[in-house]
C-alpha cells in the first residue's frame, strides 16, 4: 500500500481509488496485450469488453486466445476454464467470513468481479483494516473491472500494431502476488507452509498438466498449515515455527487474526 | 499471430456465456454457502492458510512452470532473480506499488541483459 494518512473527511471514492491503484496500474499493460491477443484469435472489440466484464481473469482470457489460435472445440475451452476458474471457491471460501450480514444481491454482484488481483488487496484490507468494508471491497473490485475492461478494449482496438513483450507485463501480476505473500507472513510457521506450497505446487502442476495443481497443492498446503498450527499450539506451544516474524518499513503490522491471541 | 480462427462472432459469443457460469459457479457458491450458515472455527482456521498457499502456488507457476507444464529454471533466470529483489523490495518497504514497479524493470533490464 501507498503511505495512507488516514484522513476521515476523505471520500470512500478516493480512498478506495487509492487502495486499488497499483492494482489499476499494473492491469493497465496486462490488459493491452491480452486485448491484442483476443484480437488476434478473432474476437471482435465488443465481445473483448464482453468477455472482460464477465470472465474478468487475465489467465482466462489469456487461454482463450491461446485456445482459440490453435482452433481447439467449444467444449474443450469451456472445460479448461472450468478448471483455470475453479479456485476462486478458494477465494470465495476465505473471504466468506467478512461478507456475512451481507444481502444477497451484493453477495452476488460482489462474485461476480471477484478475481485472484482484487481478492489478494481486498484481503490483505480486511485483515489488517478492521474499518474494512463489505462495500469498499466492492469499489476495489469495480476500479480494477474498469481498468482491466478499457484496456483490454484499447488493446483491441490497436490490434497487432502494438508490440508487446508478454512474459515481461505478465510479471506485474507474478510481483503482486510475492507482495502479497511478504504481506502474508506473521510467523516462521507461515514461511514453512509458503514453501511446502511452492514444492507441492510445482509436483501438482507438472502432474495434471493444468491449473488444477494448484488448486489441488493449494487446498492441501493450507490444510498442512492448519493441521500443523493446531498441532503445534497444543501439543508445543515453545516451538521455534510459531515464532513471529517482525517487519520492518512500517508500523503497520503483518495480517494478524484475532485468534493469535492465546 | 499467423493462426487464423475460424470461428464467427455467435460462436465467440456463445463461447463467452458459457465461459461466464463456469466462472460465476465457484465464485459464487462458496460465498453463498459460507455466509450463511455458522461456519465452524476449524474452517476459518483453515482457510486463513489459503492465501499464503495459493499466492505462492501462483507465483511458482509464473517463475518455475513452462507453459508446457515442466518444470523449467533454466529459461526462468531473469523471473527469479527479478522474484528475490521484489520479495526484498517488499519486506523492506512494504508498498505495493513499487513492488510492482521495481518488479517490472527489473524482469526487463535482467531479460535484456542475461
Amino acid at each position: 500500500m501507498i503511505k495512507q494518512v488516514p484522513n476521515p473527511n476523505e471520500p470512500k471514492w478516493r480512498s478506495t481509488l487509492s487502495v486499488a491503484m497499483p492494482l489499476n496500474l499494473s492491469y493497465i499493460p496486462i490488459g493491452l496485450a491480452c486485448g491484442v491477443l483476443l484480437h488476434a484469435a478473432g474476437f471482435n472489440t465488443i465481445l473483448t469488453g464482453l468477455v472482460s466484464i464477465f470472465i474478468f481473469s487475465g489467465g482466462a482470457q489469456f487461454m482463450i486466445a491461446s485456445m482459440l489460435t490453435i482452433n481447439a472445440p467449444l467444449l474443450s475451452i469451456v472445460l479448461m476454464l472450468f478448471f483455470l476458474e475453479l479456485r476462486y471457491a478458494l477465494l470465495g471460501s476465505s473471504l466468506s467470513k467478512y461478507l456475512i450480514g451481507t444481502s444477497e444481491r451484493f453477495k452476488l454482484i460482489f462474485a461476480v468481479s471477484m478475481n485472484d488481483e482484487n481478492y489478494a488487496v481486498n484481503y490483505l484490507k480486511f485483515a489488517t483494516d478492521k474499518k474494512w468494508t463489505p462495500r469498499e471491497a466492492l469499489m476495489v473490485e469495480h476500479y480494477s473491472l474498469l481498468f482491466w475492461t478499457v484496456s483490454n478494449i484499447i488493446g483491441s482496438l490497436v490490434g497487432s500494431a502494438l508490440k508487446i513483450d508478454l512474459t515481461v507485463v505478465h510479471f506485474a501480476l507474478t510481483a503482486l502476488f510475492l507482495y502479497m505473500i511478504i504481506m502474508q507472513v506473521k510467523n516462521r510457521l507461515t514461511i514453512f507452509i509458503g514453501l511446502i506450497a511452492a514444492v507441492l505446487a510445482v509436483f501438482f502442476l507438472v502432474l495434471t498438466k493444468s491449473t488444477l495443481g494448484l488448486v489441488i497443492s493449494t487446498l492441501i498446503s493450507s490444510f498442512i498449515g492448519f493441521a500443523l498450527e493446531h498441532y503445534l499450539r497444543n501439543k508445543k506451544p515453545g516451538s521455534h515455527l510459531l515464532y513471529k516474524v517482525s517487519s520492518p518499513g512500517s508500523k503497520e503490522a503483518a495480517v494478524e487474526e484475532e485468534s493469535d491471541e492465546n | 499471430m499467423t493462426a487464423v480462427n475460424h470461428w464467427n462472432t455467435a460462436q465467440h459469443l456463445l463461447l463467452v456465456i458459457l465461459g461466464f457460469f463456469v466462472a460465476f459457479a465457484p465464485r459464487y457458491i462458496p460465498i453463498k454457502i459460507f455466509t450463511q450458515r455458522k461456519i465452524p472455527e476449524w474452517f476459518n482456521e483453515w482457510m486463513k492458510f489459503i492465501p499464503v498457499s495459493l499466492f505462492t502456488a501462483l507465483v511458482v507457476k509464473d517463475v518455475f512452470v513452462s507453459p508446457t507444464y515442466q518444470f523449467d529454471v533454466i529459461h526462468h533466470v531473469p523471473e527469479i532473480i527479478a522474484s528475490v529483489i521484489v520479495g526484498l523490495v517488499a519486506y523492506f518497504t512494504r508498498s505495493m506499488a513499487l513492488s510492482v514497479v521495481v518488479g517490472l524493470v527489473s524482469v526487463f533490464l535482467l531479460a535484456v541483459v542475461l
